[in-house]
């Protein structure tokens, strides 16, 4: 999480920000009128870049998810849900290069997200499932407390809505932009100093593990209480009707979230002396 | 298309500090979360009109009426049907429809409150408001950009629609999937395009000073006013008021429509 804070300091990395969020948010606004649930959310084929902006542009990327996300907003969903819908789409772009580095998917001699193998292409169907599904938690858990629209409905139309894009567009994407990104050297491992760069290690691991469980298990956890309240998935969940709010659902997606974002903090740093 | 929401007027919501702004608008958003009466729903909806009005911004509204329109109809055809009810008329229920109502203004009353925060607030006020409320200058300068960016590369895509148009790509034939399928290849060259831009872009922002030191001038001045202050004041009273008249349920009994008791 330390990268999150310390890439302000790198003029490179603030643009970055600025360019992805302004992408995004071009991306987001022709679709608005694509709706799947009226003020909430809609199709989104712009759900490709997140996770591609997050393995190119770490921080950036996040941070450029979450502000485009917001300007999106702007144009027919701004509301208090546009403060979960900011946090939801920062984890969209952060979690899956978190993964990346912390789950051990992919070699530690070579990281680089340029999906040359088939190990790379499996690793970044899993990272961006991971993102979109956190993305989806955090959201759904958000407008549960609210009470404005069921956990179960939200939580599986957001996974939805974010994973196929992402995987079936962003593949593509990323195999077409890494190579040009690296020649201008705007990867943001080549851009932020090496002392603010996490690496693979130990704790790294230990919060790689912690953060795919709290995604899966504030998730699934979160589903099942949900059905247990009277809900149901996607747009059954409207017709079920069930108890938005309930004490089960708030409590175990809660955790998840919570755990997700403590998770980010252990990570392991490279010595400093 | 005009990407741009701010509408350039004078007007006395224009000249309001942009905290005291975003401050109105998350009050409203309170109000609209914090209550199920419709007489409290419908007076804060109100309200918010009447100071859009005052901001000469509801002319904005027409260009998301679509959405308002749809929020509408989905929340009440949907809890009409869905809302479980022993009486029904075909598929719907009084219930139900009156349940989807009180959602259709929280929802819509909070994108109209939005809505008026953009059409009277300039980007850099929103920036300037942002950094007086403690947000790093970065973020603030990040957040600002991105939204000037929005119709320039919104420009740049549609130049290379045009250009692979000119080429033979038939854009307007063919299924919705079909036609958001050649869409994607399109999609690539404005990434391309954009990002390319980066480090010309960083190398002109370090030409001239950026972050050469955390302690900033700026050319735009915020500073609260009375107008400010005694606006603030009213709007806390109103608040302050719905949530008295909200805890004398006796007194609006009559006019609550409560169909989840005690959810």
């Amino acid at each position: 999480m330390n990268e999150v804070f310390s890439m302000w300091k790198k003029t490179k990395m603030v643009v970055l920000v600025a360019l992805c969020a302004g992408l995004y948010a071009a991306l987001l606004i022709p679709f608005k009128g694509f709706v799947l649930i009226p003020g909430v959310t809609e199709f989104r084929p712009a759900n490709a870049l997140p996770v591609v902006m997050g393995l190119l542009f770490g921080p950036a990327g996040a941070w450029g998810a979450a502000i485009g996300n917001l300007i999106g907003d702007f144009f027919g969903s701004l509301g208090i849900g546009s403060l979960f819908g900011f946090v939801g789409n920062f984890m969209f772009a952060y979690v899956p290069y978190k993964l990346w580095i912390n789950l051990g998917l992919v070699s530690k001699q070579d990281k680089e997200p340029d999906l040359k193998s088939k190990r790379k292409i499996a690793a970044y169907v899993v990272v961006a499932i991971l993102g979109s599904v956190a993305c989806a938690l955090v959201i759904a858990w958000g407008l549960e407390v609210l009470k404005l629209v069921p956990f179960a409905a939200l939580a599986s139309i957001i996974s939805l809505n974010n994973s196929l894009p992402s995987v079936v567009l962003g593949i593509p994407v990323l195999l077409v932009l890494y190579p040009r990104i690296k020649k201008w050297d705007l990867l943001w491992t080549d851009i932020m100093d090496e002392e603010d760069i996490p690496v693979a290690g130990g704790m790294s691991r230990i919060g790689g593990f912690f953060m795919t469980t709290s995604i899966l298990g504030g998730m699934i956890g979160g589903l099942m209480a949900a059905l247990g309240a009277g809900q149901a998935f996607l747009y059954k969940g409207f017709a079920a009707g069930g108890d938005v709010g309930s004490l089960g659902v708030l409590l175990v997606a809660g955790i998840g979230s919570v755990g997700l974002v403590l998770s980010s903090f252990i990570q392991s740093m490279p010595g400093k002396k | 298309m005009d990407m741009f929401l701010y509408i350039d007027k004078e007007t006395p919501v224009h000249r309001l500090d942009p905290r005291t702004k975003l401050l109105l608008m998350f009050l409203s958003f309170v109000l609209a979360l914090s209550f199920r009466s419709f007489v409290i729903l419908s007076s804060v909806l109100v309200a918010v009109l009447l100071y859009g009005a005052a901001g000469s911004a509801l002319s904005n509204l027409r260009r998301i009426r679509v959405v308002l329109m749809m929020i509408a109809s989905f929340s009440v055809v949907i809890w009409s049907v869905a809302t479980p009810s022993d009486s029904r008329f075909l598929l719907f229920s009084l219930e139900g429809l009156l349940y989807g109502v009180m959602v259709a203004i929280k929802t819509d009353l909070m994108i109209i409150s939005g809505m008026i925060f953009l059409s009277t607030t300039k980007i850099e006020e929103i920036a300037g408001g942002l950094v007086k409320l403690k947000l790093p200058y970065r973020g603030a300068f990040a957040f600002s950009t991105a939204i000037r960016l929005v119709p320039m590369i919104v420009a740049t895509s549609y130049t290379i629609i045009q250009a692979q148009k000119s080429r033979g790509l038939d854009l307007d034939s063919g299924s919705m999937l079909q036609r958001i399928r050649k869409y994607v290849p399109l999609v690539i060259p404005t990434l391309v395009s954009v990002i390319r831009g980066t480090n010309v872009f960083s190398m002109a922002l370090e030409s001239k000073g950026f972050g050469y030191s955390d302690v900033r001038t700026t050319l735009l001045e915020l500073r609260m006013k009375r107008t400010d202050w005694l606006t603030l004041g009213v709007a806390l009273l109103v608040v302050a008021a719905a949530f008295f008249f909200n805890m004398d349920s006796v007194a609006y009994g009559a006019c609550l429509f409560s169909v989840r008791s005690g959810s």
